[in-house]
């Protein structure tokens, strides 16, 4: 069929609301998505602040927190109740309502069209659905802040029984079911967004666009959309039972013989294992649908600082799918201590190992990628290698933990908030700035500041890694995860000192993410114009238009001759040959 | 599967619908694969007791397999070019998905007439949780197959790929859902 007619026809006479509120074009979308996750990100963060002010100072007096939180700060000082419903939102919305929506849903719509060579996503108008389910869900779970209780306090794993009654915890009543039912939205709508990615990339790809030339951005994603698929699901059933153990008296997850409030309640027979059993058979899997695309990015943003093929891209590829499917088979690692058989223990304890054995060669062929290439350490490259540093150390945590004799000692203590913050905190992180910066000019036409950038990074790495390289020696010393305070504690007194320090660096941390703020907002409206591949990379996305126009290649199909990662060739436009050069231009290496 | 044109057309289209769903019913599968899980730990408690099924469950069954067959009969009458032949059996299969909803009403009614709410016993909770998911997911089911019957009358044979497309999405959703309402069946019959 001729596609000449097609890109812009019809949409130029749309009106403002179905352009760029309930559009269907992937790239607006993808934004959305992002301005969404990077809003509920400032509410995220104010959490982290309020968490570090109680740990860094947990006996200081705070007049202004007290007329914000009358209740959160009875006298002053944060109450435990208060605490709970700080982390577990603080947990839930960085997971599912920053992360996920930032760099899974929001770049994974806005490249993945673009990357395999497609005018929009296979479902666009499920794709609009999507977003605004994900926008509906973000607003059931802020309103949560607002009813009897305040928000939920069972953290962001809501094990019952405390997320089960209702008199448990101030958190658990409203608030916990807003919190189940903002799950259930998010669900559905990153149940939509990865069918979407899965159909396109497995079926509108440009011609010429065979699976072995997909970008590895691509493959993460296909992989993570793949995994999200089979895993949430279970967690939309544990929330069902949750429900109706809250709501109709129903003992799913509730056993005999609780006693609360010295009243006796009549559950019976329940499992809170079975909820901890569902809960990590989706929360495992999480972990590597938020990882891999930020691995994916990083790969593909090395090449274009370094200007030599990424390392072992078939590798990577088998490692990516090897680390897919182990991933739905070690979920039993964050219940070692839950009183499971010594048995099962260790076959999770081996398949924990065993991921690591892809992860690791997928390490070190990032780091390969480095070795012998021309670096330029502009912003988006310095926050890749972050990724790497970032994922070595995080992941070196993880042998640790995988292990279960170690874990043993190890579980519920600041070692795991560090290990976790590092991993699905700290790699994502740093690839959702990478993302940003390197891809800001496609979306926008414009380019980022530089020097704000470069201080920006270094204002996030340094304190970053600081904060949480100091939480594993915390958690060394005994510090349990989800305490108010360790004042009551005497052998933890000298660990104050080390508390401090961090929520120092946290206030840091904070304070430089106002360099990106200002970046970003400045350069949406006065940033250098931008041109079509300013980093002079290979992608399908750098040979359209900056930013690109509704039907993402104008009048012409982009046809692929070869795979993503020609550098360091003898081309007429430099080192590279992006993947629509044909061979009589450029020989094809790969 | 064959890869569309980067702006599929009609028929690159319908290939697309009908992977969509393939997806869709591979989460759906997550889904009832969790409860089963579910249903297995807990079915070990002391306190579990089986719950009575009310007969009017096998009447459904039968009433759901016909609503599969009638699609099943609207598919070959459009692969033997008789597709404004297929409006009827759309109507019957649309009569019956509703009639199997009323059906499994009637039997949530009579276990509440007898007794056995959803928190009873566990087998109780698991008995209306399970049939509601399925009871959901049929309603889902009869809007498709609404909006096919729909195309039907209206389209028909003057759009043959469109007809095809739906017609396959219906009946593929409705032979998988009779497949799970068997699965069900089975799992809290042997219980």
């Amino acid at each position: 069929m001729s596609t000449a007619a097609l890109p812009d026809a019809g949409h130029a006479d749309l009106g403002f609301v179905r352009r760029y509120i309930f559009s269907t074009d992937h790239k607006v979308i993808g934004i959305q998505y992002i301005i969404t996750g990077l809003v509920m990100a400032l509410v995220g963060v104010a959490l982290a602040l309020l968490i570090r002010l109680q740990l860094g100072w947990p006996d200081h007096q705070w007049t202004l927190l007290s007329t914000l939180f009358p209740a959160g700060y009875a006298g002053g000082v944060m109450t435990p109740e208060f605490y709970l419903a700080v982390v577990t939102m603080h947990g839930t919305i960085m997971v599912f309502f920053f992360i996920s929506y930032v760099l899974v849903s929001g770049f994974g719509n806005y490249l993945v069209p673009l990357q395999v060579g497609a005018r929009d996503m296979a479902f666009p108008f499920l794709n609009m659905l999507s977003y605004w389910i994900a926008f509906l869900s973000a607003l059931v779970l802020i309103a949560s802040f607002f009813v009897e209780g305040g928000a939920a306090a069972a953290g962001w794993t809501a094990y019952p029984p405390l997320s089960a009654i209702a008199a448990a915890v101030p958190g658990s009543q409203l608030g916990q079911t807003l919190w189940l039912l903002s799950m259930a939205l998010f669900i559905a709508s990153f149940t939509m967004s990865g069918l979407n990615i899965v159909a396109t990339v497995f079926s509108v790809r440009a011609p010429g666009m065979s699976m072995g030339r997909l970008p590895l951005t691509v493959w993460s994603y296909f992989i993570a959309s793949i995994l999200g698929l089979l895993a949430f699901p279970p967690l939309t059933a544990a929330a069902v039972m949750l429900l109706l153990d809250r709501h109709a008296g129903t003992s799913f997850f509730l056993p005999g013989g609780l006693v609360v409030g010295n009243q006796l309640l009549s559950t019976s027979g329940g499992s809170p294992l079975l909820w901890q059993h569902l809960f990590w058979f989706l929360g495992h899997p999480e972990v590597y649908v938020l990882i891999l695309p930020a691995l994916g990015i990083a790969c593909d943003i090395l090449p274009a600082f370094t200007r030599k093929p990424v390392f072992g891209y078939r590798i990577s590829v088998w490692c990516l799918v090897a680390v897919g499917v182990l991933s739905m088979i070690v979920w039993g690692h964050h219940m070692f201590v839950s009183g499971m058989s010594p048995f099962t223990g260790e076959y999770f304890s081996l398949v924990t190992l065993t991921i690591t054995v892809p992860m690791t060669i997928f390490g070190v062929n990032m780091l390969a990628s480095l070795w012998g290439g021309t670096i330029r350490m502009r912003v988006p490259m310095m926050f890749a290698l972050s990724v790497i540093a970032l994922f070595g150390s995080g992941g070196f945590g993880g042998l640790f933990l995988g292990n279960a004799t170690a874990d043993m000692q190890l579980h519920d203590t600041y070692f795991v908030v560090g290990h976790f913050h590092m991993m699905i905190g700290g790699v994502t992180l740093m690839a959702t700035f990478a993302a940003i910066y390197y891809w800001f000019p496609k979306m926008f036409g414009r380019t980022m500041n530089e020097a704000l950038g470069k201080a920006h990074f270094w204002g996030t790495f340094g304190p970053f890694f600081i904060i949480f390289f100091m939480q594993h020696f915390v958690g060394l010393e005994g510090a349990p995860r989800r305490y108010y305070a360790f004042t009551s504690f005497d052998y933890l007194q000298h660990t104050r000192g080390t508390n401090l320090a961090i929520s120092i660096s946290a206030m840091v941390l904070i304070a430089a993410q106002a360099l990106f703020f200002v970046n970003f907002c400045w350069s949406l409206v006065a940033g250098r114009r931008a041109l079509p591949n300013p980093w002079h990379a290979t992608t399908l996305e750098w040979t359209t238009a900056s930013p690109p126009p509704y039907g993402n290649f104008a009048d012409r199909e982009p046809v692929v001759h070869r795979w993503a990662y020609e550098y360091g060739v003898e081309a007429p436009e430099g080192d590279f040959a992006d993947q629509t050069v044909p061979p009589r231009s450029v020989p094809v290496t790969v | 599967m064959s890869i569309a044109a980067t702006h599929p057309d009609a028929a690159e289209r319908g290939d697309l619908v009908r992977l969509g769903l393939w997806i869709f019913l591979g989460t759906v599968t997550m889904l009832f694969a969790a409860f089963t899980s579910a249903y297995v730990v807990r079915r070990s408690g002391a306190d579990w007791q089986p719950v009575w099924l009310p007969p009017v469950l096998w009447v459904n069954t039968a009433v759901l397999l016909g609503s599969s067959l009638a699609l099943e009969a609207a598919r070959r009458l459009g692969l033997s070019q008789r597709v404004a032949s297929a409006g009827s059996a759309y109507l019957i299969a649309l009569a019956l998905g509703i009639a199997f909803l009323a059906g499994q009403v009637v039997a949530w009614r009579q276990l509440v007439a007898a007794g056995i709410y959803l928190p009873t016993n566990p087998s109780s909770s698991f008995f209306f949780m399970l049939t509601g998911a399925h009871a959901v997911h049929v309603v889902a089911a009869v809007g498709v197959i609404a909006w096919g019957t729909v195309v039907t009358w209206t389209v028909g044979s003057r759009d043959a790929v469109r007809w095809n497309t739906t017609t396959d999405v219906c009946c593929l959703f409705s032979h998988f859902l009779f497949g799970v309402w068997l699965y069900l069946l089975a799992l809290v019959s042997f219980s």
